[in-house]
């Protein structure tokens, strides 16, 4: 009932005096508006680095890593005898994975994999008038290529499409572009380790803003890329595997590991300071979005816990009327929600304009050109919950306390 | 011609324990008849003020037993006694005590909307009544905290009426104000007393005060003399 002499007792208590009633408001306000934004910011900037370290790198990688060293057959037959070789050689019979189309069947029904695409990577010596640089050419399927890792974002002049028309066109990274001397429409001559030789022409330029990416690598098609070895079409050198969770890695690496006779690695296994960094930040994120939520928790419930001491004699006064200490407790619960909802509404709204101006601030490294900034709804819930909760128990206890002790202890002190 | 007993006090006695054991009340035994305008005399430290609290049910820390109104109120819990605060007492304090965030009109009408027995327009009604038998009518949309003293004492007395209680009880209730303020105060509670049959208990070191009531209880070291 929104007449009821209590809700007019909140009321007034909240309209008498606007400015304590601010404060009280911006306690919460300033809580969550940090939380907000300072969540946002690390999720922005972990989402960022995220997207930075697997703009080169898939989730999970297939490729032949050539035989494993077997060579001292005779130590595995007498373990405890002394055994020594001269000159063991390892050979590597195969290359690459032929007859890809088996191995992908399988990946596509796996339900973790979201995305996945062929490779045919070649080392391969570049060649223009007098500038050698050595370096990789990288036959892509061109969609699945661009869905995976999103090239087409990085080019700095022509267009990534047209790699599927051209099978004598080849993308080419920007620093190498400069130390070839090239530009689009120019030619390349390309070397390959087998003594293979062939022109292409440069259609477009990218930077990745990754230097040993830049410097070295180039695109082509991957029917073209399978010309310049003289392979069949079922050809591929590596399986590049998205999954849906870039953290959960595991479970399909080891269903392909038993029914894939091909090296399978994950980014894990291929990068541990990657996954060192990213379980570093998580810690961070948490250690600081605890940090804050103590410290807007602390603000909220002192600022909250005062205004209702100082009250204490009306409190008191209220009870000598006759009002009970259920009416107490119902008076200054209202006046905590209503501040916390306020507050708390205000604070996502004010956490909201502090994120999109700080995602407005310039910031042109490494691709990015703003700061990062993630808006997730879950977190603006939460920080409102979170606010709600803090002022409900910081008007409660102050308010039971005031409640249960005989009126007659405050009145004559 | 024998009017009904409104209030008993049996054997209270009150102990506090901190900074030391110390027996403020010892056992004190007296009836209140209705309409009757008690003061309470004594000296400071006396135990009357304690008294008063105690016969206000906003002290529950004694022992003995305290009847209002033929309702045996000892050891009734804090909610129900604050229930029958609302219905059946009315209280003025030393430093009248209103809510200083409200107007006046406001302050006299709460314990009222507490009690719900009467519309808000009834309410308001019989608000505006006694600030105009107190001469405050035109003080009751004002912040309660822009009047004077005196005339925040007497609204705390039209607030103290609203229910119309059985006992109206003052700790001081003139001990604050001027000689004038303090003659319209005692008078009201005269005219209650004696016009509209409710009873009064006072607590006053005013020899003024009291010897113009109908009775008084005297208390020395927690006993009455």
């Amino acid at each position: 009932m929104l007449q009821s002499v209590n809700n007019l007792i909140s009321l007034i208590y909240l309209t008498a005096n606007k400015r304590q009633t601010i404060v009280a408001m911006l306690g919460v306000t300033f809580g969550i508006s940090m939380y907000i934004f300072m969540t946002g910011f690390m999720t922005g900037v972990n989402n960022a680095q995220t997207d930075l370290a697997f703009s080169t790198i898939a989730h999970i990688k297939v490729y032949n890593d050539g035989p494993v060293d077997e060579s001292n057959i005779a130590q595995r037959v007498y373990p405890s005898a002394v055994v020594h070789l001269r000159h063991p050689k390892v050979i590597k019979y195969t290359e690459g994975i032929k007859n890809a189309n088996i191995i992908t069947d399988f990946i596509k029904h796996q339900p973790e994999v979201s995305k996945y695409t062929t490779q045919v990577n070649i080392n391969v010596f570049f060649k223009n008038a007098g500038n050698k640089v050595n370096g990789f050419i990288s036959g892509v399927e061109v969609n699945e290529e661009n869905d995976l890792f999103s090239i087409a974002k990085y080019m700095v002049s022509g267009n990534w499409n047209n790699l599927r028309q051209q099978t004598d066109g080849m993308i080419i990274g920007a620093d190498l572009a400069k130390s070839l001397g090239v530009k689009v429409d120019d030619n390349i001559f390309v070397l390959t380790a087998d003594g293979v030789s062939k022109n292409y022409k440069v259609i477009g330029i990218f930077k990745t803003n990754i230097v040993g990416i830049d410097k070295s690598k180039a695109y082509i098609n991957i029917g073209a890329a399978r010309q310049l070895l003289a392979v069949n079409p079922g050809y591929v050198t590596d399986i590049q595997i998205n999954v849906q969770n870039y953290k959960k890695t595991n479970v399909l690496a080891i269903r392909l590991r038993s029914n894939v006779k091909y090296k399978v690695e994950t980014w894990q296994n291929a990068n541990q300071q990657l996954v060192a960094a990213s379980f570093l930040r998580d810690i961070i994120a948490i250690a600081v979005s605890l940090t804050i939520l103590l410290v807007a928790g602390f603000g909220i419930y002192n600022i909250l816990n005062m205004t209702i001491n100082q009250k204490i004699k009306e409190i008191a006064i209220l009870k000598a009327m006759g009002f009970s200490g259920k009416d107490v407790m119902t008076i200054f619960l209202t006046l905590a929600i209503v501040i916390g909802i306020i507050g708390g509404l205000v604070g996502m709204g004010l956490g909201y304009i502090i994120s999109r101006v700080v995602n407005n601030i310039p910031f042109e490294v490494a691709g990015l050109h703003t700061l990062p900034m993630a808006y997730n709804a879950k977190e603006y819930i939460l920080a409102f919950s979170f606010g709600l909760i803090t002022t409900f128990i910081a008007g409660y206890l102050p308010a039971r306390k005031a409640s249960a002790i005989d009126p007659v202890n405050i009145i004559r002190g | 011609m024998e009017k009904e007993i409104v209030l008993k006090a049996e054997n209270i006695s009150k102990s506090f324990y901190e900074p030391e054991p110390f027996d403020v009340l010892k056992s004190i035994n007296f009836e209140v008849k209705k309409g009757e305008f008690l003061a309470m005399m004594g000296k400071s430290g006396s135990g009357k003020s304690t008294l008063l609290y105690v016969l206000s049910t906003m002290d529950t820390d004694y022992t003995g037993n305290l009847t209002i109104s033929n309702i045996l109120l000892t050891k009734k819990s804090q909610d129900e006694l604050a229930a029958f605060r609302n219905e059946h007492i009315g209280f003025v304090f030393q430093f009248h005590y209103l809510l200083p965030e409200f107007t006046v009109l406001q302050n006299v009408m709460l314990p009222a909307l507490k009690l719900k027995k009467k519309s808000r327009e009834e309410i308001e009604e019989d608000a505006y009544n006694n600030l105009n038998l107190l001469g405050l009518k035109d003080q009751a949309i004002k912040k309660s905290n822009k009047l004077s003293g005196g005339q925040q004492q007497r609204v705390a007395i039209a607030r103290a009426m609203i229910n119309n209680p059985t006992i109206i009880m003052g700790d001081e209730p003139t001990g604050n104000l001027d000689s004038k303020n303090a003659q319209i105060v005692f008078d009201i509670f005269r005219e209650l007393s004696s016009e509209r049959g409710q009873t009064i208990i006072a607590v006053t070191h005013d020899e003024d005060f009291a010897k113009h009531c109908d009775n008084i209880i005297e208390l020395s070291d927690g006993m009455r003399l």
